[in-house]
């Protein structure tokens, strides 16, 4: 066996070479961290939305939230189904809630869709984890507003004070910030339901009916109750269905980020095969006086290939070490679901870190191999006699 | 010119070493112009709808506002418009796919006026206008999904509660920069549905209303006088030009174009880097061969010049490749279809490619930088005596 140190210091001779195939490895790593975790944030944000007791009731037919539209009848109605989960106080936990997606101005001046949503008391615990952060909770009939921590300062008058303006009528002092354990609540402004209907003009409807059953059993009941009747014309689903429906929606991009990775993966072996075929060239005779040394054919492989892998594995390192600042960026885009804006997290977490990491190792070994089977196939006695 | 033979010899000189960089920077800037045209596609699009002179009206709460239908014969009968047309958006699905293609309601009769630069046989058309439940759609559309006139096309409602049962009865063509894969019906066939359903009250609503105007400079006063009069109504409006309006929809991308861009700019600071280890690695192995053209008398510029048009040259092969490359493959793959309904249509556009192809030389200037002032500044005597 070659020992690896050898390498390591061949590595560090040609440091100059060393340094500029690291830092171009390392930015590909780079930019691959940042599709992945966009891609990983965009599906965290939909897959953690729901409680496996909880129900999301919509209009039969609609697949949003945005798009749906129940009478407001029938969701009172609904309230004394049975089986619905209460909270400590004996209230049920159901919750009408009113969507609109007015257009919004970002802070810096550009437009966007934004969900503004409707909330009655019940909604707040139905999200994982919702917590006011900062500030207080909105009080009923005030146009008041919350906003979630992901989403202040993103729009004009997203701070605590501040007043956001949906279209030309309707604006909402907000008094408080509030996190809801990463869900896609975190990318909706959440004021009280009859604040937005008085707004909107639409006192006799809500959008979905949110709520939490009792047992496994009672939800299967509640949701048999519910789709039976003919008259309320209604899809419960169970809120992990619904949010895996809506994760679908961004295989497309996953796709997307894919292809892209593996062609900037691509690019950077064929920059480690020209580093490494360099390598062997430059060290012929001393390829030929290992072998006259009596290592093996293999040994020599190893050698090669080894260091091909160092070489791409501290361009990983690099790569990886400048995503670490981006693990605090948060990015908004449209969501093709719902048509408003979708305020995300970017997720450099362990899939991510593995992917990246594996990559590297791609390009190290392919990028290795075809130079170290080069310096394997030279003929000892002409590598020797080579100047 | 003389020196082109020389750079180009040089440049074969390891022809491993040379096609790995040239197949690096292809590839790389071959991605960039799949990046760079999801961007730029649009804005290409949306300028050069300019010359048609359409004017949006939509409601000032945003497209999930409500323009009411009676409007829509208001502001056709205004000074200076040809024609107008609600444009509703229905976004039902097709069997088990969500929304793959877009559909709107529309007015029959004014639709392709306003349109113009869309074609209908006029049978066909005549054909539509006469079924209610009739629909028109893109030529596209109808090559994907092997549709044929008196086909079926099932639309389920998401938005509203119930379907529509639509029959194509015309398709239309156009310029390869259209959206060739819309489905367009009779808007009173969806709000008749509509009165019947349980959401009666939101029948009556355009949608948003396509305008064409008689020339550019109506554009702008027409705009204001549209929103000046519906300003104290119930529900004001908010007129824009075809090309801002589409803008309005990049805006709400939001900060995916930020996330693009910063790939781009490393993609390119990579290659900066292989390219430039490549150079230098070529002038290592000829340290010699630079100190003998000075020493027979080659000036510090010519090699410097030399150098770095080898850099270029390999570079620009690589930006050959990859950007004018991606712009005839994308002129012939068409991937569109692939991205379920993401994407209408998909080219690179040729100021994109162009864009590409001169990054591609500024990545070769930029990279043979060092390696071409370190051979000029070689001392003679030093690469003489250098045994490689």
């Amino acid at each position: 066996m070659i020992p690896i140190k050898y390498n390591v210091r061949n590595l560090r001779v040609r440091w100059a070479t060393t340094l500029m195939t690291v830092l171009g490895t390392g930015a590909v790593v780079w930019c691959s961290c940042i599709l992945f975790g966009m891609v990983e944030g965009l599906q965290h944000s939909l897959k953690v939305s729901g409680d496996p007791l909880d129900l999301i009731v919509l209009r039969k037919g609609a697949d949003a939230e945005t798009t749906s539209g129940i009478d407001k009848k029938t969701a009172d109605e609904m309230s004394t189904l049975d089986g619905i989960a209460r909270d400590e106080r004996g209230l049920p936990l159901i919750a009408g809630e009113l969507l609109s997606i007015p257009v919004v101005q970002r802070a810096n001046g550009t437009r966007t869709n934004l969900i503004v949503r409707g909330i009655q008391p019940a909604s707040r615990a139905l999200r994982p984890d919702f917590k006011i952060t900062e500030g207080r909770d909105l009080e009923l009939g005030r146009g008041e507003c919350i906003v979630p921590k992901l989403l202040a300062g993103r729009f004009k008058g997203a701070n605590i004070g501040g007043v956001i303006r949906c279209g030309d009528r309707e604006s909402y002092r907000v008094v408080g910030i509030f996190t809801a354990g990463g869900s896609s609540a975190e990318s909706e402004i959440w004021v009280d339901e009859k604040d937005l209907s008085r707004a909107l003009n639409r006192e006799s409807s809500v959008s979905c009916i949110q709520l939490r059953a009792v047992s496994p059993e009672a939800l299967g009941r509640l949701k048999k109750t519910i789709s039976s009747n003919d008259q309320f014309k209604l899809d419960p689903l169970s809120e992990v269905d619904y949010f895996a429906k809506q994760t679908q929606s961004s295989i497309f991009l996953q796709v997307f980020g894919t292809v892209i990775a593996v062609l900037l993966t691509i690019g950077a072996l064929f920059s480690a095969a020209n580093t490494m075929f360099a390598a062997v060239s430059s060290r012929t005779r001393e390829i030929g006086t290992m072998r006259a040394l009596g290592f093996s054919r293999s040994d020599v492989l190893i050698s090669f290939m080894s260091e091909s892998l160092l070489l791409c594995m501290l361009g990983g390192a690099v790569g990886l070490l400048a995503t670490i600042p981006l693990s605090a960026l948060t990015f908004g885009t449209l969501s093709s679901d719902t048509f408003s804006e979708l305020t995300v997290n970017f997720r450099l977490g362990p899939t991510v870190m593995i992917i990246a990491v594996g990559m590297t190792a791609v390009m190290g070994l392919f990028g290795g191999l075809f130079p170290a089977i080069r310096a394997v196939r030279l003929d000892v006695i002409s590598a020797l006699r080579e100047l | 010119m003389k020196f082109l033979v020389y750079i180009f010899r040089n440049a074969r000189r390891n022809p491993i070493r040379s096609l790995l960089t040239v197949g690096s920077v292809s590839v790389c800037l071959f991605l960039s112009m799949i990046l760079a045209s999801f961007l730029t596609v649009n804005d290409e699009v949306n300028s050069s709808v300019k010359i048609y002179n359409r004017v949006v009206t939509m409601s000032s709460q945003g497209l999930g506002g409500k323009v009411p239908v009676a409007r829509v014969a208001e502001v056709a009968a205004m000074d200076g418009v040809v024609a107008a047309s609600p444009f509703s958006w229905y976004g039902g699905s097709v069997g088990n796919e969500r929304m793959p293609f877009a559909q709107f309601g529309v007015d029959p009769s004014q639709i392709f006026t306003i349109m113009d630069e869309l074609s209908v046989p006029p049978d066909q058309l005549e054909a539509w206008k006469k079924d209610r439940a009739g629909c028109v759609i893109g030529a596209k559309l109808a090559s994907d999904r092997k549709l044929k006139i008196g086909d079926p096309l099932p639309l389920k409602g998401t938005i509203y509660p119930f379907d529509l049962d639509l029959t194509v009865r015309a398709i239309y063509d156009g310029p390869s920069n259209r959206d060739l894969r819309m489905c367009m019906f009779n808007w009173d066939y969806l709000d008749e549905g509509l009165k019947k359903s349980s959401m009666a009250g939101a029948a009556g609503n355009a949608g948003i209303i396509y305008l064409k105007c008689k020339d550019p400079a109506a554009m702008a006063m027409l705009s204001e006088k549209i929103d000046k009069a519906y300003t104290n109504s119930d529900m004001p409006t908010k007129t824009q030009t075809e090309e801002a309006f589409g803008k309005m929809f990049a805006e709400y991308f939001g900060n995916l174009k930020d996330l693009i861009l910063a790939v781009g700019v490393a993609v390119v600071f990579s290659l900066v880097c292989v390219a430039g280890n490549a150079m230098a690695m070529a002038m290592r192995e000829r340290t010699t061969e630079v100190a003998v053209l000075k020493a027979i008398g080659f000036s510090k510029g010519l090699v410097c010049f030399i150098v770095l048009s080898e850099a270029i040259i390999v570079a620009g092969i690589g930006g050959l490749v990859g950007a004018i490359g991606a712009k005839f493959f994308f002129d012939f793959v068409d991937i569109a279809p692939y991205t379920a309904g993401f994407l209408p249509f998909f080219y690179v556009p040729w100021s994109t490619a162009l864009v590409g192809m001169a990054a591609s030389l500024a990545i070769g200037l930029v990279s043979g930088l060092i390696p071409a002032i370190l051979a000029a500044n070689l001392s003679v005597i030093k690469g003489l005596r250098k045994v490689v």
